[in-house]
């Protein structure tokens, strides 16, 4: 095949106030080529596409199509030019059918008026040829994220595009989706479409690039060909220094039943049915319980449930052997620490002071307060304390804006917090969500530690490899039901992804093997 | 959104300030502008009375009338003063009310109805209790407090649909407005307290001095002659203080506060937003209840009963009060007293000019407009003062991956 | 019966477009608390328009000549000023909430203190009291419909479709009811409707398809504008016999709740509109509503206070909020302003 370059982006410089997103950046694309960009959380890689579908303006540098310069203002600049993106959070119209989705933008009209037949015809032939199998009277909303992912590829292709970008795509699928996504990858590169591949999953880069070019800080580190690297070098390149792969962990030593929960039931926000049905485990002290699967199959309720955000709709929870069934959410917090999913819509109140959020649940403990009164030198002597032990780094110490901080730096006071409450029970929901491999490592060794100490920890994660290292028992979660419990010694990713996607599952009651 | 108002308030004081202050620069320019294009264009005005509009706008406040030769007199005016702070009272009551409110994340629009509400509960208290029989201070005491709690019940009205069922409070207030403007007419309606002894004046209530209770003045009569200030200005301001301590000192402010930024991670931490939905929105209908409370029993002031198609605008009023402070409660006195400045001027320009004192409104009405974006004023001020100094900027305005924006609330 | 329908169109057509007013700017991302700011002015800009055509002359002429056409005419160049109008007032809000990504409650308090407070300032200075009515001592009926425009006699009967739907109605209400079909139309089988649509609920995703959201925003609270000010002047038309006096009682927010009500969407906003209209009618004119045509106006012999009729809109809106407001669903991205650098 012809090493010509389709896209060049040479010596991009992108800059956000405060921090350089893209440092002199130079990326070659070949036709016909899958090119991997990899790099951590917060490397820039986002950016740098979002610069080249014209949503970003770089400070430096220059684009080339096939060797001519072009200028890339706005998206519509970009779809001018056949390149499309499948972005990591899609950007679909909820409450629009597929059909609309995809047309969206590129309608055809008469009089101003929508056509839809050809585009309808259109949308069908394509879906047929690459096998993308979609809904097209379906709203958004009621379709499987496999299914809305292939939305955003059809809507690439509605557009005849030649160029595509695939921004983190194999987050939120199975691995037996992700087969087949790198399966129709190929494909289009057969066809002669030219394709960037934005992850930081060195296994699917391994499998399916040509090429991988790699940025760390914002910096371009270097363009390997896939055939002359293996995953460590590539990992040594992305992190800069040699990382450990695996968690650093001994032998569990369970104990007695610390959570137990039985007919465990939470209604949905979005559908009549349940979003957690009749789910049953117990968690033991000492041990990581990890819930695995894919996104939107109950984990977030079942948390929700758990502690007591959501009202629970059948079912008892056992959390020390006190039923909190219908206990309010402070008195659940008196024996549970739970590191939120979301850290800025319940981790953190942004706009408050580091000590201020360090107290969020216990400014009403005698210590913090006298009648009423906030004590305010102890609410800071708390805080300084945490950040010297949990080595959270801020502006200005106490009093620094929670706003202010970095995403990894939020993370560790919300660990701080939630961990000093010395509770026998720890729920962590997708703990390292979002952060660089240094906090990551950090955050899993804590979780370790407090496994030692004789806690029970709950994580849920929709890392599989977070889930293979960590855990020490592991149940799979689909459409809000249990259907596997497993020993992460004695599976693997292949058969927990069976399971995930629901094609298989244990018989009722898995959970007391 | 309205996060925004509290994180505000939390720092850069001196920015908000500048922010405020530029607000009413250009707010008066506004009223300025409209009054000389008015002058120019109106065939009965004319460029001087154009002049003198544009003066009595800016400085209505020392104006001492017009002299023998028909020309405006500006000084000291200690009548115009007293007055202001009489009216300032209320003002900086309602403002107050409107602050906890977007302390707690909601807007409270419904300071009008609840200002209604404290205005029925205090005359009816007040002129149904003889104080020929209860002692005169221990009438006007229980009338101020039935003002507060009536305000304070029917703030909590819209706190709880909002609280259970996620109606968006600003049109459950401005439902609950309109009902108590009915509700109030309804209940004066046909009653004995309303006033049939003056000739040529009909449709108002009592004033309470008719049952001989009446704020004190203590001296401020002498300082302030002839004008209307009462010790209510004083009570007002030590209400100020009081919310201010309950925002920042205690624990009961900090769950108000932590429930207004972010109510999800509020109720994580097992604080009852809902419960404090509630509090607030009763807090706010108190406070608004005590502005009438204090403005009716200066025994001095009548009550238009027949209200049903009126709002009072003194409730509006405490928007624009409490935007201009940032919703802080000391600032709010001085707001409050500008604010009240601005009256008095208009209706010194209704006595002396051809012009007519809603051209305030209007200039109250721009600030408020100018206030809704004073943080991006805000941010401009940051801009220029980053360029000067070179401060280090600060990584929040940096991309944070995954974050999403975030909506305030979940209004239905 | 035929008086009831007739008053409950005229409450409830003022309702409905100002409430597809709203439609239009909630559905481009924008909350228009303000649309009853810009009723107001909109009110008070069509008054003044039919004031300068009765100083004219122009007016009279027509009256004289009988010419009912000239005078639907003039009602519908009023209505298009006070669009007109609207349009202009709604620029402030798109501008503040747009570009300045303000705060949208508070950008359209703002408008809602401003409309009365600008418009009671020029009402006193044009007419020295409070209320500007129509110049003369004519009144609104010569713009609607009579018999006799038909070649019906004073004592001929039109039949009750004729009496109910033709005679003494304003054609505003025709138009407003054909422009609330079109606009719904253009809603959801346009392209520019689809695009809106999108903007609202996800603006993100529409800047990613190349739309201007942006513009698309600027648009819908714009149309927005021209319709609350058209539905301000008719209402003032209809229901305050042609006077602006800086208010609309609470209309505007009525049809905020109508919209709610609605679940934003134009079928069920007009269902919605005609049950509001139909209380709003019942407390203006209970005295006189004759519902089976037995000469007995039977709401105004009940011992009820004139009182809880005035308050019942009011409180029948807060209760159908209640029982409305889980189940609606609001347009997503509606009151976040939409900031292009920030994904």
């Amino acid at each position: 095949m012809a090493a010509e370059n389709v896209i060049e982006m040479l010596h991009i410089t992108k800059r956000f106030p405060g921090i350089i997103a893209n440092d002199d950046i130079t990326l070659q694309l070949r036709q016909g080529e899958i090119h991997a960009l990899l790099g951590e959380n917060g490397a820039g890689k986002s950016t740098l596409m979002s610069v080249l579908f014209g949503l970003y303006q770089p400070e430096a540098g220059v684009i080339k199509k096939n060797g001519q310069e072009v200028k890339i203002n706005n998206p519509n600049d970009a779809t001018a030019l056949g390149i499309g993106m499948v972005h990591q959070h899609f950007k679909l119209i909820d409450v629009f059918t597929v059909l609309d989705n995809i047309i969206l933008g590129a309608e055809t009209t008469k009089a101003g008026f929508l056509q839809k037949r050809e585009a309808r015809a259109k949308v069908e032939a394509l879906s047929e040829r690459y096998g993308l199998k979609v809904d097209l009277d379906a709203k958004v909303e009621d379709i499987t994220v496999g299914m809305q992912q292939r939305v955003e590829i059809l809507k690439m292709l509605y557009r005849d595009n030649e160029i595509l970008i695939f921004d983190e795509p194999t987050a939120v699928l199975t691995p037996q989706e992700i087969d087949e996504l790198m399966a129709t990858m190929k494909e289009f590169a057969k066809e002669g479409k030219s394709i960037l591949f934005i992850s930081h999953k060195l296994n699917e880069i391994m499998e399916v690039s040509d090429r991988v070019t790699v940025l760390r800080k914002g910096k371009y580190i270097g363009t390997v060909d896939t055939k002359d690297t293996d995953k460590q070098s590539l990992s040594d390149m992305m992190v800069g220094r040699s990382v450990q792969l695996e968690v650093q962990k001994g032998p569990a030593k369970p104990g007695e039943a610390v959570l137990s929960l039985r007919g465990f039931c939470v209604p949905s926000r979005a559908h009549k049915r349940n979003a957690v049905n009749l789910v049953s485990f117990d968690v033991r002290a000492g041990e990581i319980l990890c819930i695995a699967g894919i996104d939107g199959n109950g984990q977030t309720e079942l948390v929700h449930g758990l502690t007591g955000l959501e009202k629970s709709s059948g079912g008892t929870v056992t959390l020390c052997g006190e039923d909190i069934s219908h206990a309010s959410i402070r008195h659940r917090g008196g024996n549970m620490s739970y590191i939120p999913e979301d850290r800025h819509k319940h981790g953190l109140v942004l706009d408050f002071t580091l000590e201020q959020n360090m107290v969020l649940q216990r400014f009403k403990e005698k210590q913090f307060q006298t009648k009423g009164f906030v004590n305010k030198g102890a609410v800071r002597e708390y805080a300084q304390r945490l950040i010297e032990q949990y080595d959270v780094r801020s502006g200005q110490g106490p009093v620094t804006v929670a706003r202010s901080m970095s995403g990894g730096n939020q993370q560790k006071a919300i660990i701080a917090r939630e961990l000093d409450r010395e509770k026998p029970l720890v729920v962590a929901v997708q703990p390292t969500r979002g952060l660089d491999v240094g906090a990551i490592e950090y955050i899993h060794s804590r979780l370790v530690a407090e496994r030692d100490k004789g806690r029970a920890v709950l994580l849920v994660s929709l890392e599989l490899d977070e889930v293979m290292n960590l855990s020490d028992r592991i149940l799979v979660m689909y459409e809000g039901e249990i259907v596997g419990e497993f020993d992460p010694k004695q599976t693997d990713v292949q058969e927990l992804g069976l399971y995930m996607a629901g094609a298989k599952r244990m018989e009722k009651g898995g959970h007391s093997a | 959104m309205k996060e925004k108002w509290s994180a505000l308030m939390q720092k850069d004081g001196a920015k908000t300030v500048v922010a405020s202050l530029l607000s009413i620069l250009i707010g008066l320019l506004v009223g300025c502008v409209i009054v000389l294009v008015v002058g120019l264009t109106n065939p009965g005005m004319g460029a001087a009375a154009a002049w003198d509009g544009i003066r009595l706008v800016l400085g209505g406040i020392l104006s001492t009338g017009r002299d023998a030769v028909g020309n405006l007199t500006f000084g000291f005016n200690p009548t115009n003063v007293g007055n202001m702070l009489f009216r300032a009272t209320p003002l900086i009551l309602t403002g107050l009310s409107v602050a906890v409110a977007f302390k707690t994340g909601l807007f409270n629009i419904g300071a009008p109805g609840q200002y209604l509400m404290g205005t029925a509960a205090t005359l009816v208290v007040a002129l149904s209790i003889p104080s020929t029989v209860v002692p005169a201070p221990v009438v006007w005491l229980l009338a101020f407090l039935s003002g507060i709690l009536a305000g304070a019940a029917w703030g909590a009205i819209p706190g709880l649909v909002k609280a259970l069922l996620n109606i968006n409070e600003v049109l459950a207030c401005i439902m609950t407005n309109w009902i108590a403007a009915n509700l109030v007419t309804w209940i004066f309606d046909g009653s004995n307290w309303r006033n049939l002894e003056e000739n040529g004046k009909t449709g108002y209530i009592y004033k309470t001095a008719h049952n001989g209770v009446e704020t004190a003045k203590w001296g401020l009569d002498t300082i302030f002659p002839s004008s209307q200030v009462n010790w209510g200005i004083i009570i007002a301001a030590v209400m100020a203080v009081a919310v201010y301590i309950l925002i920042t000192k205690t624990t009961l402010g900090y769950e108000l506060v932590s429930c207004g930024s972010n109510r999800h991670a509020a109720r994580y931490a097992g604080i009852n937003d809902r419960r404090n939905i509630v509090l607030s929105m009763a807090i706010a209908g108190g406070l608004a209840g005590a502005a009438a409370s204090l403005y009716f029993l200066s025994g001095n002031t009548e009550f238009a009963w027949s209200t049903y198609q009126f709002l009072p605008p003194v409730g509006f009023n405490g928007i624009p009060v409490a935007l201009l402070a940032a919703s802080n409660p000391i600032a709010i006195i001085f707001t409050g007293c500008f604010m009240s400045m601005l009256n008095i001027a208009g209706q010194q320009l209704t006595n002396l000019t051809g012009y007519n004192e809603y051209i305030t409104d209007v200039i109250i009405a721009a600030i408020v407009y100018l206030s809704a974006f004073s943080l991006v004023i805000k941010m401009m001020l940051d801009g220029q003062k980053k360029h000067k100094t070179s401060v280090p900027a600060a990584a929040d305005s940096a991309p944070v991956p995954g974050g999403k924006a975030e909506k305030g609330g979940e209004d239905a | 019966m035929t008086f009831l329908i007739r008053q409950t169109l005229i409450y409830a057509v003022p309702l409905m477009i100002v409430a597809l007013a709203g439609v239009f700017a909630e559905r481009s991302g924008i909350i228009n608390l303000a649309l009853e700011g810009i009723m107001i002015f909109g009110a008070f800009i069509g008054v003044v328009f039919v004031n300068m055509i009765q100083e004219a002359g122009i007016f009279d002429g027509a009256k004289a000549d009988n010419n009912w056409v000239a005078l639907q005419g003039f009602a519908l160049m009023a209505m298009l000023v006070a669009a007109a109008a609207g349009a202009v007032f709604s620029l402030l809000l798109s501008f503040a909430s747009v570009n300045l990504r303000a705060d949208q409650t508070i950008g359209g308090t703002a408008l809602n203190l401003m409309a009365p407070a600008l418009v009671l300032f020029f009402i006193r200075i044009i007419a020295n009291q409070n209320v500007l009515n129509m110049s003369g001592g004519d009144a609104p009926p010569w713009f609607m419909l009579r018999k006799a425009y038909f070649g019906y006699g004073r004592t001929d009967s039109m039949g009750f479709f004729g009496e109910t739907f033709i005679n003494q109605t304003y054609p505003a209400t025709y138009v407003c009811i054909l422009l609330f079909i079109l606009l719904s139309v253009i809603l959801y089988k346009t392209r520019f409707g689809l695009r809106l649509r999108s903007c609202g609920e996800n603006p993100q995703a529409a800047d990613s398809l190349g739309i201007n959201v942006y513009k698309m925003r600027y648009a819908g609270t714009t149309i927005s504008g021209a319709l609350a000010g058209m539905g301000g002047f008719v209402y003032a038309l209809t229901t305050a016999n042609c006077s602006a006096s800086g208010d609309v009682a609470g209309f505007g927010f009525l049809a905020l709740a109508v919209m709610i009500f609605g679940n934003w969407k134009p079928l069920n906003i007009a269902g919605a509109a005609l049950l509001f209209g139909l209380f709003k009618c019942i407390a203006a004119s209970y005295t006189s509503i004759d519902i089976n045509g037995d000469g007995v106006c039977m709401l105004a012999n009940l011992p009820i206070s004139v009182n809880l009729y005035r308050m019942l809109p009011y409180v029948i809106t807060l209760v159908v909020l209640a029982f409305t407001s889980q189940k609606s669903r609001a347009p997503k991205a509606e009151g976040i302003p939409y900031d292009k650098g920030q994904r």
